[in-house]
């Protein structure tokens, strides 16, 4: 049994939470009773833990998903372990920012490729003596672009002529 | 002829009324009722989405909780003792798979430890409530933000108590600690909501912003 004449603030003031939430019995709820009831500053301090609530608000209620019990039980029943259910999440915020970027780049690249394969359509591959293995090594990009550029011109005249 | 008054309000079944049904279902489900699992699913997932919705507001994660909170039940239903009620054994496990889903999303880890250092304020406090002029959703929001910021043990029965309004009892059945626990556990979540609040926002401590 506690000595409402030994009670202190000190005791006091961990009890207001409980004391507030009517959740005290009564032999710890009398001292205190007493305590306030003298005391000013453990009176404003009561006050203040009442004013705090004031911050928690019911929020409504949420509604929840037409189907969502029949589409839990079947997943039970089906053996869904339910497990890890955020990781794609994950993933795609650490590829979202590099995969414009990825996307361009790839079809640069393939556009680049079309335009070679084309190029070699036209070009008669060398064999035996033809072949000669410096060519590739004396040519300058200069050189090598004004050659695409002919065969360009080439395939170009071809296919009109085809389509007469 | 039909009487109108009745000592419970409107048709709800009487708590031990609720727990029967509860344990038929459970035995039901056992020996392979599907039916009456998403009959369990059907009575207690409002309860776990507003349970989730205290911890994200994101309506898809909060779904996927509450479903992963129920698979996880279905898969542990053999171990159901009815110790506790239904309820109270999927609340702790819904409880347990919101914060480690929090986890590992990459909350930033607070070590909940014990805090000797909060003790009884010795200076008056004035009140610490919102503003008169604020609207709900803004009171709603500054609380949420606050609320993120503490411990998981501080948030939890911040939670129950605050805005489920259990009682210590409920509580400590659903956490499994003792009433002196939940008792302590609240002083400190409350002192600690109000530091982090007055520290967030110094314009709501007594006689700020004026």
């Amino acid at each position: 049994m506690i000595d409402p004449t030994k009670f202190t603030c000190a005791d006091a003031r961990p009890l207001v939470s409980a004391y507030l939430d009517d959740e005290l019995t009564a032999d710890r709820a009398s001292p205190l009773r007493q305590h306030l009831m003298e005391c000013a500053e453990c009176r404003t301090a009561t006050q203040s833990h009442k004013a705090q609530r004031q911050w928690f608000q019911t929020t409504p209620p949420v509604e929840v998903p037409a189907g969502f019990a029949s589409r839990v039980a079947r997943r039970a029943f089906q053996g869904d372990l339910g497990e890890a259910p955020f990781q794609a999440a994950e993933d795609d915020r650490v590829l979202a920012p590099v995969l414009p970027f990825v996307l361009r780049m790839t079809a640069a690249a393939a556009l680049l490729l079309l335009v070679i394969s084309g190029a070699l359509r036209s070009v008669e591959i060398p064999t035996g003596g033809e072949l000669r293995a410096d060519d590739a090594a004396t040519m300058t990009l200069e050189a090598a672009l004004e050659r695409l550029e002919r065969l360009d011109r080439e395939e170009s005249a071809l296919s009109e002529v085809r389509s007469r | 002829m039909t009487s109108h008054f009745s000592d419970r309000k409107d048709d709800q079944p009487s708590q031990g009324d609720r727990a029967r049904e509860d344990a038929r279902l459970v035995e039901e489900v056992l020996a392979g009722n599907q039916l009456s699992f998403q009959l369990l699913v059907e009575r207690y997932s409002d309860r776990l989405f507003s349970l989730a919705r205290h911890y994200t507001r994101n309506p898809v994660e909060i779904e996927d909780l509450v479903q992963e909170s129920f698979l996880k039940a279905f898969r542990r239903l053999d171990s159901f003792h009815h110790q506790s009620s239904f309820y109270t054994w999927i609340y702790r496990i819904a409880t347990n798979t919101i914060l480690d889903f929090l986890k590992r999303r990459g909350r930033s880890p607070i070590q909940a430890v014990e805090d000797p250092e909060i003790l009884v304020q010795s200076e008056p406090i004035d009140g610490f409530g919102p503003e008169a002029d604020m609207e709900r959703e803004e009171i709603a929001e500054v609380t949420r933000k606050v609320l993120a910021e503490l411990p998981d043990i501080f948030r939890t029965v911040l939670v129950m108590r605050e805005f489920e309004e259990r009682s210590y009892q409920e509580i400590a059945d659903m956490l499994g600690i003792s009433i002196g626990t939940v008792e302590s556990r609240l002083f400190r979540a409350r002192a600690r909501f109000r530091e982090r609040l007055l520290k967030d926002h110094p314009e709501f401590s007594p006689g700020g912003g004026e």
